[in-house]
């Protein structure tokens, strides 16, 4: 009987390292799961077509945006294909602190002087499921005309956009955003709009699908709630490419609107289909 | 009857209670620089290490993505197209110090480290030396070897190749304390 307590004893001994082995990589793994990790960035230009994306730019970096819209397709030879009717925005946005991004641009649509400001609520980790973004951005529409518009007040060159940024990373090719969105246009104009909508509400949506490490196919989508029936402009939308080399990020994309600020494509999208690109650079 | 039931504990004793130390911020650096370029180095500062004092066994483990680069886009590069770590997250070490003892531990302070580095699910063994020193409480483990780009299948295109070292320095600066 005691040999044989003995024997089970040791051998209960001899046992316990061999299981103590093993165990030793996965109480490391028990410790490791509660640290705090970020998931990869969902989105990799500050943009998925027109639409911001969750992206901001890391503390001293300067990006550069050059974009441009070309006219409608649909003139066919007569523009060669829209070429002719570009419009460009210049765009410059820089970080002072991490996680907050502003910029200025300069539209030829309108003339329009834009500044924006971006700032990270909650970034996507192993803690919580979604990146969430603030965006605000003034326009000012450099354009109109006093001659043409006697009554012209100077807020009336002003336009607004707030916007909510809401991006999943669900899979290393797969992100997802959503954008509620709150526009206020100063002007309305009733020789083009039936009725005055100074306060606009819309939801965007976008999306990315990584076809390489370097290459994503972007679309997205804006439904404005506060658009009449009747209103001659339509949902803007954007579909393209992302291709990133290193410092540069090339989106070419077919959209429907002429302009790339969030108050002037959500509101104003003409409807016809134009090529345009943006090139990202940064410094 | 005595003598056995005493041997018993003294091998439980040994076996049951053996300590561990562990950290969970540790220090993993590495460096790929070129001369002439832009250094090409990051940070990682919260590496978990766990070392079994009784047979020497160490395993560590990190995030690819707590890797700091001086430069964000750099870090996003890393993460994005050299490392893949949305689907490879996580980087791990285990192996084991050759003929470790910590209570010989002042008289001899440097022990062969020998064990499986597994980064991107590509496994390679590693053998470097490693320095060990014991204050109070505290145990200070440090360690440097290379590994190449090529070892866990990374490709890196023609155009940064030249910016880009062949070979890459890691270098480990453990401070692990007791595990309770």
């Amino acid at each position: 009987m005691k040999r044989i307590l003995v024997f089970l004893n040791l051998l209960f001994v001899c046992s316990f390292p061999l299981l103590a082995q093993n165990d030793l990589m996965e109480e490391l793994n028990e410790e490791t799961e509660t640290n705090l990790t970020f998931d990869p960035l969902a989105f990799k230009a500050m943009k998925i077509g027109n639409l911001q994306s969750t992206k901001i730019g890391d503390k001293g970096d300067l990006y550069l945006y050059v974009s441009h819209r070309f006219g409608p397709l649909k003139n066919g030879f007569d523009t060669f294909f829209g070429l002719d009717n570009a419009i460009t925005k210049i765009q410059l946005a820089y970080s002072f602190w991490n996680g907050v991004q502003l910029s200025v641009s300069r539209e030829s649509y309108n003339r329009t002087l834009a500044s924006a400001l971006k700032f990270m609520l909650v970034k996507q980790s192993n803690r919580f499921p979604l990146t969430i973004v603030g965006y605000s951005t003034i326009n000012i529409n450099t354009l109109l005309d006093e001659n043409n518009f006697p009554e012209l007040q100077p807020s009336d060159r002003y336009s607004y956009a707030n916007q909510l940024l809401i991006s999943r990373r669900f899979s290393n090719n797969f992100s997802l955003e959503l954008a509620p969105s709150y526009v206020r246009q100063n002007l309305q104009d009733l020789n083009i709009v039936a009725q005055a909508q100074h306060n606009q509400f819309a939801m965007g949506f976008g999306g990315r699908l990584k076809m390489s490490k370097r290459m994503s196919l972007n679309a997205e989508y804006i439904h404005n709630f506060s658009r009449p029936s009747n209103s001659p402009f339509s949902d803007a939308f954007a579909f393209g490419v992302d291709i990133e080399t290193g410092g540069h990020v090339f989106q070419l994309l077919f959209t429907n609107a002429q302009s790339t600020n969030e108050p002037a494509f959500i509101s104003y999208a003409e409807g016809d289909l134009v090529f345009g690109f943006n090139i990202v650079r940064v410094f | 009857m005595k003598k056995i039931l005493f041997l018993l504990l003294l091998i439980y004793g040994t076996s049951c209670f053996s300590q561990k130390y562990f950290t969970r911020t540790g220090a993993t650096d590495f460096k790929a620089s070129v001369d002439f370029f832009e250094p090409i180095e990051a940070k990682n500062k919260s590496t978990t290490v766990l070392l079994k004092t009784s047979t020497g066994e160490i395993v560590a483990q990190l995030f690819m993505t707590a890797f700091q680069f001086k430069i964000g886009l750099m870090q996003e590069h890393f993460n994005e197209n050299y490392m893949e770590s949305y689907t490879y997250p996580k980087a791990t070490f285990k192996g084991k110090l050759v003929d470790f003892n910590l209570s010989t531990i002042d008289k001899k302070s440097n022990y062969t480290l020998k064990g499986i580095l597994t980064i991107r699910g590509i496994s390679k063994e590693i053998t470097t030396t490693a320095s060990l020193k014991k204050d109070k409480k505290q145990l200070t483990f440090k360690a440097n070897f290379s590994v190449t780009p090529k070892d866990f299948e990374i490709e890196i295109p023609a155009i940064v190749r030249k910016k880009i070292a062949k070979k890459v320095d890691i270098s480990l600066d453990y401070v692990l304390e007791k595990k309770v």
